[in-house]
């Protein structure tokens, strides 16, 4: 008999008691995996998301973030041609994001329009359909709320109407487009209804045409080329525009969601406190009721290395079998807390808060393994420095 | 140490205790000399110093005065890990509350001690199995110690008592805690141990047990009466 076969024997006398502190365990387990989680996984999730087309590179009115403002760049043809030429860029694009209206039957709803270039895009996925071929002006892309909106799929025709602008005194223009494909933007919130034409159509919809404007310019940079290096060549060539890399955004997006670091760092820190306080006083009583049978295993000549080898073996199976089931706890809370967090206005739906990973579910654990187990210190030292004698006669008495 | 020499040899025994302020003189100068093979009864009356004596002698207690020798090794000399040692492989303790883990089996209680001393498992089982059948418990070495009678669970403290071979048993009150019949079943396991050449020292106000043992120490206050 080990002595980690022995502390679980020992839980064992007390099932209800044993079974109320795991239950503690795992609650402050879950909410620590939780906090670990979230506090890695925000960015994780966001650079994730930034580069799921492979482009490392974002190009946007000086002094701001992509579709951060409506501010917009002039020119955007040019600088796309001087960009694909540029050494260790790949591809490049260019994208204009704006509002506008679609007819459904015999009103008006709002969408949001993307003038894209189908050959270098970075903004969504084919779910349906067929994508834009780069000369196709008459065809357009939907979304799914989008076709659900204007009651439209793949093959039919929808109209589409430029935003109305009270200071012109012109009417809105329109055009009818014919469905190609249905798609999955990539940084759309959840439910958005969003369309996609080639950069030109949308930029006569918006009334943009006149100065080839558009939103952001993406870069796809060569796989022998360094990231930071093109990113760095770029700012110097076009001074007049903001170049971020996927991580200069991640840094950005870090600065102004640090107060999610900092309360998961706090609640983390406070699950994982409640977590030792439990094993330690669930060991402290357990060590305080077995006095007697600690004095006996003294006196019949088991050393006090044992003992406390035997509390810590508790500590350790309590906070083990704890662990595990807060992990199974903390998977299913972080899946109900991200469809919570990430169902707010304006984040996108491809975004998540909390991200499992096996390094984070092991740095979870392990952090509670060691501190739970060291939570056995006290009473494994309380166990120790029983007084023999003295717990014996008591015990004959 | 020689075969002639005393298992057990104790001097001048002083034992004080502080209590609500004051100085109780447990023992007054106790010495006792058990040899191989002997069967000692130390008795007399609550608070006579007999458990105290026992304890000073297992090297459960360290005395105010005099000094205790086991084999010819002084305990006071020895650093608790020495002493825990000694205590595990040359003595063999029972206790009138038979103290087994209620969470183990009678075999792994048995078995205990000898994991303590570094047997190996197979030979801790063997010997386990062996012992649990001399004490007459051969058919229960699978059930938990809470699964069993009090005199089987004071048969199984025995075998475990009895686990590294000790050079000498020392039993607290071990039938205080038992009826007649049950008692006499522990009188009889004692007598036949001695008879192959356990030395046995016990405490008890038990008449019979006294009766059985081949030598009586008789105490009252802290001081031997009569040997």
């Amino acid at each position: 008999m080990n002595g980690l076969g022995w502390g679980v024997k020992s839980l064992a006398r007390h099932p209800l008691r044993t079974a109320l502190s795991l239950a503690g365990i795992a609650v402050a387990a879950a909410m620590l995996l939780d906090m670990v989680m979230l506090s890695g996984g925000i960015e994780k999730s966001f650079s994730e998301m930034l580069l799921t087309r492979g482009y490392q590179v974002r190009m946007t009115p000086k002094g701001t973030l992509p579709f951060d403002s409506e501010a917009t760049i002039s020119g955007a043809s040019r600088l796309v041609i001087a960009l694909r030429s540029e050494p260790g860029v790949e591809a490049a694009g260019a994208v204009l994001g704006t509002s506008l209206y679609g007819r459904a039957s015999d009103s008006l709803v709002t969408l949001f329009g993307y003038g894209i270039e189908p050959q270098a895009q970075a903004l969504y996925q084919l779910t349906a359909g067929r994508d834009l071929a780069r000369d196709d002006t008459s065809g357009i892309l939907l979304s799914e709320p989008a076709a659900g909106l204007l009651r439209a799929g793949v093959g039919d025709t929808v109209t589409l109407v430029g935003r109305l602008d009270p200071q012109i005194a012109e009417a809105a223009i329109g055009r009818k487009l014919l469905v190609r494909g249905q798609v999955r933007w990539l940084y759309d919130y959840r439910g958005q209804p969003s369309v996609g034409t080639l950069l030109p159509v949308m930029q006569r919809l918006a009334r943009q045409s006149s100065e080839d404007r558009a939103s952001v310019l993406m870069v796809k940079v060569r796989d022998d080329a360094l990231v930071a290096v093109v990113a760095e060549r770029l700012r110097q060539r076009f001074p007049q525009l903001e170049v971020n890399s996927v991580a200069d955004l991640v840094v950005h997006f870090k600065q102004r969601l640090v107060y999610f670091r900092q309360l998961s760092y706090i609640l983390g820190s406070m699950s994982l406190i409640v977590a030792v306080l439990l094993v330690a006083t669930l060991l402290t009583i357990t060590v305080n009721e077995r006095l007697g049978e600690i004095a006996t295993l003294r006196a019949i000549g088991v050393s006090r290395a044992t003992i406390v080898r035997q509390v810590l073996a508790e500590g350790a199976a309590l906070t083990f079998a704890g662990a595990t089931l807060g992990i199974l706890l903390g998977l299913g809370t972080a899946r109900y807390l991200d469809a919570i967090l990430t169902s707010f206005p304006g984040l996108p739906a491809a975004f998540s808060f909390f991200v499992p990973r096996a390094d984070t579910l092991t740095f979870a654990a392990l952090v509670l393994l060691i501190t739970g187990s060291l939570a056995g210190l006290y009473p494994a030292w309380l166990a120790a420095r029983a007084p023999v004698a003295a717990t014996l006669r008591a015990e004959a008495t | 140490m020689s075969e002639a020499g005393p298992v057990l040899l104790a001097t001048a025994l002083l034992k004080d205790y502080p209590m609500n302020g004051e100085t109780v003189h447990a023992l007054r100068g106790v010495s006792l000399r058990v040899h191989r093979g002997d069967y000692v009864a130390i008795a007399g009356p609550s608070g006579s110093g007999k458990s105290t004596l026992l304890q000073l002698i297992g090297g459960i207690d360290t005395p105010s005065s005099g000094s205790v020798e086991i084999l010819g090794t002084r305990l006071e000399s020895l650093k608790d890990r020495e002493l825990t040692r000694l205590r595990l492989t040359r003595l063999g303790f029972i206790f009138q509350r038979f103290h087994l883990l209620p969470v183990l089996t009678a075999r792994e209680n048995v078995e205990l001690p000898m994991a303590e001393a570094g047997l190996g498992g197979a030979e801790r089982r063997a010997r386990a199995r062996e012992l649990l059948a001399y004490v007459g418990l051969g058919g229960r070495a699978d059930h938990r110690a809470t699964q069993l009678s009090g005199g089987e669970m004071q048969r199984v403290a025995i075998a475990r008592a009895l686990a590294n071979r000790p050079a000498v048993l020392l039993a607290d009150e071990p039938t205080g805690e038992l009826d007649a019949a049950t008692g006499q079943e522990i009188l009889d396991l004692f007598r036949r141990l001695n008879a192959d050449g356990t030395t046995l020292v016990v405490v008890t106000h038990d008449q019979r047990l006294a009766a059985e043992a081949g030598r009586v120490i008789h105490m009252l206050d802290g001081r031997i009466l009569g040997d």
